[in-house]
């Protein structure tokens, strides 16, 4: 039986085109599974379902019945309703706190807390979901928070749920028993979507698995029992990269950096668990994975914005402690994951931020502190030309420029500083085609001067085409190691959604 | 985007320098909304407020006199919020360092003048700066708010420095709270007789083109313009984060104790109690109005001290009181804090003019 | 100075007095933090309070109606606070500080405009003590009550219904879901803008009243500066007392306690020793954070 039926949904931005033309349907009593990468689109389909986002076009019927959402309000009347990636909990709240507040029981302007705790009550155990509810959501663990979001929607009688990457923050034994509360909640004829893009998951809970690539509906019936996930990873990424254009080290010397047995821990969690790896000079050495799984915290801890749990880190021998300001006098040169608040300060002029980091060099100011601004300018002046910078000069702001030429900005920077190592983290992340190839050129031409380099990248095209050897992180840790091509693309989109591993626990890379 | 030539300094200071003068401007509208309420003629009363200022010697002094600790105050609360950091302490600053002047003048004798100046100068200095430096200290190693810890400390110094000048330093027979009358080798020499203008002036206008110099020419106000206005940017490069702020607000206070120095050698001889009013607070509309560059908070001080000039004189044939430019001040700082709020009234005031464009061209129903 | 039972009454009497007005500010604290928004503009309204509640009572005779005022008129200056900070997002901090700065400016203004006066204004109609009959009847507190004017009973009715309303009724929850993660509660349907406006709004009408409580409870006339920082420490008996009207107490008596002592201690020690002892106390918490809870979470965020 249908309860919901998208047509032809698409979705513009100014720039990009985020849904082309997509059908979507969902029937009761069903556990839908919304695959795909990055920037499929997944996500931006469910905000439409949900009332956060209009489309651009496209019809949404409700049983039968065409519906506009204007807003979440609406689309939660109607019954449908969204367990967010990022938790909508008030830590210091309890639990029936914060599944009541804005739905209280009762019809006076008193909270009738002994009905709701009830009407809890009853939910907590008809769904076995084992929470007491008086405890301070702040006290619980992840998986019991996901619970309370759950509760929160079932609460409102939601007949529809969507659950936006679920499993992300979960524990192996935490998930499984999210799936038999998922398993139950379908029993008792509720339709759910979980946007996902771990395939061994939806192998284990999905009953029909929809597809979206690139903003396209790939296949919209697909059986898990009878795909491999080899097949869902193939129908998810698809495309292959032409590998003729790659341009092979020639010149791999020593080992650069060494990392050993890293361990970064955030928030009582284990972000990075136990890694060794090391990058030599004139190597290019890929780290792929799906944002979120320790990139951040791999990138802070090699260029010294936070303090490694079990640190090991040596530059050509030496070992690197301290802060940015060290790593970088060390040699070690970074390109951010963010640019504007990593990278840039965009009220500054492209000349001043060409200097940012290396300010206190004897280059650009006295002994006593006084800014050389006139070798400022024209080391400015000589970037911007050998990085072709595109803008009018080097005194206008840094906001003004393009993304691409504004990671010029960053780019020219680090790389002018003759680097032993250069960290770069999403280098062509919002930049135009040709800032695409202008930035791969130049980080191969510092390759073979015999910088060693750590490229982390979510877009695994790049990876591919610019590693001399490239490492997957899956969850904290390194599951595979490899060249460039031993792989293809679908065994890589596997190992990067936890298909399988192939290096076992404590291997060097 | 592109197409836009300026360079980056330019753009900062044309579109800071709009909104500051539109601030101005629409304060001023309604101070002159406040006038005509009273019953006075608004371009009478500004008009004789820029003649008595501008057009006589004895009120240009009292304009630049008015003026002087509004600057000192005003680079005090603008080189703080350079690194994002509010300094409500200079009140409590400009104290500290005028009894700090007032102890060097009056108990420290037989030296030549410019030595004691230039002494009691520096007593005011580092009076001012360590009280800055100790909140600054507890922002950066406790987390501490400085906000609040400065409000409270410009309560706690001004009683205590009551305390002093109303018991163990009062000079016999004295029957206000005040310290021993300065020597005369630490007053400040008078630019203009019988007015209050002396070369205090002069040296705050050299703090302005220092601390200028400083934000622009050195490593250091590199440093301090990235932890302004990027701070996570500013930890990625390396900057020194926490030496920044502690540097940068420890000389915001000094320069805030300058001020007091100021009043006590120039003006009043002596460290009197209550000889304040409010200077420390009137600098954050001074730093706000001027976009919180040290040049700018010299002529935005002139400007302030001008229509106060002009009201200290004219309070004396009209009964507009000279708190009407307190009023000023803080419309100016509201409309300065809400550039938004600006251009939301500018919008309203075009679409008025719309309406009544369609109207009057008999234009269809709205 | 004989240390005498009278001297214990008249210490506490004053004592009490003293924390009223404390008492009421700290209590709009409260709802301004309990929505989301940082309550340093406390000073202003309490001085705006002050003044405007002078000036109804001048206007009207009658001291209810200036009460009236002060409250109104609390509540109009932390408008300025709650567009500024609510509506064009500026930092709090700086639109609680226009709040101080305008009323620090206007009210010496207006004095001179409408009362043609400096410094301070004419005596008005103002609270007198009650003298009700069956007080005198019960020992120790009869006594010490008996020297309190009706505003002080009506605080603490305020600082009982406060904190029903924060802990006990559905706006109340909600209020202070938008004080703890303003982007959870927008998903669930409640009206972010509308809840701290209102939040704001409350701490300016008390606000207002503890002001008016100086001018026509304490005194009968408007004095220039009249409420002398205590907004300020209003905002940090706040801070100390977990954002929780019944918190907030026990730090408004600490405090009047120390206004007690002062005109106790007058003839030992200076003044102005006995009148710093509250701002280093406080200035000792702030420093080393000591301040015992932590503030909801969401204040100072907006929604995007």
């Amino acid at each position: 039986m249908e309860m919901i039926r998208m047509e032809k949904i698409s979705k513009i931005y100014p720039g990009t085109v985020a849904l082309d033309g997509v059908d979507f349907t969902l029937n009761k009593k069903e556990i839908v599974s919304l695959l795909g990468e990055n920037g499929a689109g997944k996500t931006t389909l469910m905000k439409i379902l949900y009332g956060m986002t209009p489309p651009s076009s496209g019809e949404i019927y409700y049983n039968g019945q065409p519906v506009k959402f204007k807003r979440p309000l609406d689309a939660i009347e109607k019954g449908i309703c969204m367990v967010h990636q990022h938790f909508m909990l008030v830590p210091a709240f309890t639990i029936i706190e914060n599944i009541i507040t804005g739905n209280e029981p009762g019809s006076s302007m008193f909270l009738d807390m002994k009905k709701a705790r009830e009407e809890v009550k009853d939910l907590i155990s008809k769904f076995h979901f084992n929470l007491d509810p008086d405890t301070k959501v702040e006290k619980l663990s992840v998986g019991e928070q996901q619970r309370v979001e759950i509760l929160k929607v079932l609460y409102r009688k939601a007949d529809v749920i969507i659950l936006d990457e679920p499993t992300a923050v979960l524990t192996p034994q935490e998930v499984n028993d999210l799936f038999v509360i998922l398993r139950r909640l379908r029993d008792d004829g509720k339709s759910i979507i979980i946007i996902t893009h771990k395939l061994k998951e939806t192998k284990a809970i999905a009953d029909r698995v929809v597809v979206l690539r690139d903003g396209h509906l790939v296949i919209d019936d697909v059986n898990p029992s009878d795909t491999t996930t080899k097949q869902l990873s193939e129908m998810m990424v698809g495309r292959e990269v032409n590998l003729d254009t790659r341009k092979p080290a020639k010149n791999i010397g020593d080992i650069c950096l060494k990392v050993s047995n890293l361990k970064v821990e955030e928030d009582d969690k284990e972000k990075i668990k136990n890694i060794s790896f090391n990058v030599r000079h004139g190597e290019i050495l890929g780290i792929a994975g799906v944002e979120g799984n320790g990139q951040t915290q791999l990138l802070e801890a090699l260029t010294g914005l936070i303090e490694q749990n079990a640190k090991e880190i040596t530059l050509d021998g030496k070992k690197l402690n301290g802060n940015s300001a060290q790593f970088l006098k060390a040699g070690i040169g970074h390109i951010p994951e963010d640019r504007l608040s990593m990278g840039l300060v965009k009220e500054m002029s492209i000349m001043e931020n060409l200097i940012l980091g290396y300010h206190r060099e004897r280059d650009f100011c006295t002994r006593h502190g006084i800014l050389l601004k006139k070798n400022i300018f024209n080391y400015a002046k000589s970037l911007k030309e050998k990085f072709l910078i595109k803008a009018p000069s080097v005194e206008v702001a840094a906001s003004s420029l393009s993304g691409g030429n504004q990671q010029k900005i960053i780019i020219a920077r680090a790389f002018s500083r003759n680097p032993k190592a250069i960290i770069i983290a999403h280098p062509t992340r919002g930049v135009d085609i040709g800032a695409i190839e202008y930035i791969h050129e130049q980080l191969l031409e510092l390759r073979d001067k015999g910088a060693a380099i750590l490229l982390v990248s979510a877009d695994l095209d790049e990876v591919r085409k610019l590693s001399d050897r490239i490492l997957v992180l899956y969850e904290g840790k390194i599951v595979s190691e490899s060249m460039p091509g031993e792989l293809d693309e679908i065994e890589m989109g596997l190992l990067m959604t936890g298909g399988h591993t192939m290096v076992e626990e404590g291997n060097q890379c | 985007m592109l197409n836009n030539l300026e360079s980056a300094k330019k753009m900062e200071v044309r579109n800071s320098f709009i909104n500051s003068f539109l601030a101005l401007v629409f304060s001023l509208l309604l101070g002159a909304i406040f006038i005509w309420v009273c019953g006075y003629s608004p371009i009478e009363s500004y008009k004789a407020i820029i003649g008595v200022s501008l057009g006589t010697v004895k009120g240009f002094a009292l304009s630049l006199s008015q003026a002087t600790p509004l600057m000192f105050t005003g680079l005090s609360f603008a080189l703080a919020y350079r690194v994002r950091m509010i300094n409500t302490g200079a009140e409590g600053q400009l104290y500290a360092g005028a009894m700090a002047a007032a102890l060097v003048g009056a108990y420290v004798h037989n030296l030549p003048s410019p030595i004691h100046i230039l002494l009691a100068f520096g007593a005011a200095f580092i009076a001012g700066g360590l009280v800055a430096l100790l909140v600054a200290a507890a922002k950066v190693y406790l987390k501490s708010n400085e906000i609040t810890m400065t409000l409270m400390l410009n309560n706690i110094i001004i009683l205590f420095t009551s305390y002093l000048a109303n018991g163990p330093l009062k000079p016999a027979g004295s029957g206000v709270g005040q310290t021993e009358r300065i020597d005369d080798s630490a007053k400040l020499m008078k630019l203009i007789p019988q007015t209050q203008l002396t070369i205090a002036i002069f040296v705050v206008i050299i703090v302005a083109v220092i601390l200028q110099y400083i934000l622009h020419k050195t490593v250091f106000g590199y440093e301090i313009k990235v932890t302004g206005l990027n701070l996570r940017g500013a930890y990625v490069a390396g900057i020194n984060v926490g030496k920044t702020y502690l540097l940068t607000f420890a000389l915001s206070g000094a320069v805030a104790g300058l001020g007091g120095a100021a009043m006590v050698l120039g003006v009043n001889y002596r460290f009197i109690e209550g000889f304040s009013s409010g200077y420390g607070f009137s600098g954050i509309s001074i730093a706000a109005l001027a976009a919180y560059s040290p040049i700018g908070v010299i002529l935005s001080a002139f400007l302030i001290g001008i229509l106060k000039a002009g009201t200290i004189t004219l309070n004396r044939t009209t009964s507009i009181p000279v708190e009407f430019v307190d009023v000023i001040q803080v419309l100016v700082i509201i409309f300065v804090a809400a550039p938004t709020l600006i251009r939301a009234i500018l919008n309203k005031f075009k679409k008025i003019k719309e309406l009544t464009n369609k109207q009057k061209h008999g234009g269809e129903a709205i | 100075m004989n240390f005498n039972a009278d001297l214990v009454y008249s210490i506490i009497a004053s004592t009490l007095r003293s924390s009223v007005p404390l008492i009421l500010a700290s209590l709009g604290g409260c709802f301004s933090m309990r929505a989301g928004v940082s309550d340093l503009g406390l000073e202003g309204m309490m001085l705006a309070g002050s003044f405007f509640s002078v000036l109804g009572s001048w206007i009207s005779g009658s001291a209810w109606i200036g009460l009236l005022f002060g409250i109104v008129f609390g509540m109009l200056f932390s408008m300025l606070h709650a567009v500024m900070h609510i509506t064009y997002r500026v930092n709090a901090s700086i639109s609680g500080m226009c709040v101080n700065l305008l009323a620090t400016a206007a009210t010496p203004l207006l004095l001179n405009e409408i009362f043609k006066m400096s410094g301070k204004s004419v005596t008005v109609e103002a609270f007198k003590k009650p003298n009700w009959e069956w007080l005198n009847q019960i020992p120790v507190l009869g006594r010490i009550l008996g020297a309190q004017n009706v505003l002080f009973f009506l605080a603490l009715l305020l600082v009982i219904l406060g904190w029903i309303f924060l802990y006990k009724t559905k706006l109340g929850l909600r209020m202070r879901m938008v004080s703890e993660n303003p982007h959870a509660a927008s998903t669930v349907g409640l009206n972010v803008l509308g809840y701290k406006y209102f939040g704001v709004a409350m701490s300016g009408c008390f606000a207002g009243l503890g002001g008016a409580y100086l001018s026509l409870g304490q005194m009968n006339l408007f004095v220039e500066n009249m409420t002398s920082g205590r907004g300020y420490i209003a905002v940090v008996i706040n801070a100390f007392g977990k954002y929780n009207p019944i918190g907030t107490l026990g730090g408004s008596i600490f405090f009047g306690f120390f206004d007690a002592l002062q005109t106790v201690f007058q003839s030992i020690f200076p003044s102005q020793l006995v009148m710093m002892m509250p701002y280093v106390f406080t200035l000792l918490v702030i420093t080393f954070g000591l301040s015992g809870g932590k503030a909801p979470a969401g204040v100072g965020k907006h929604v995007e």
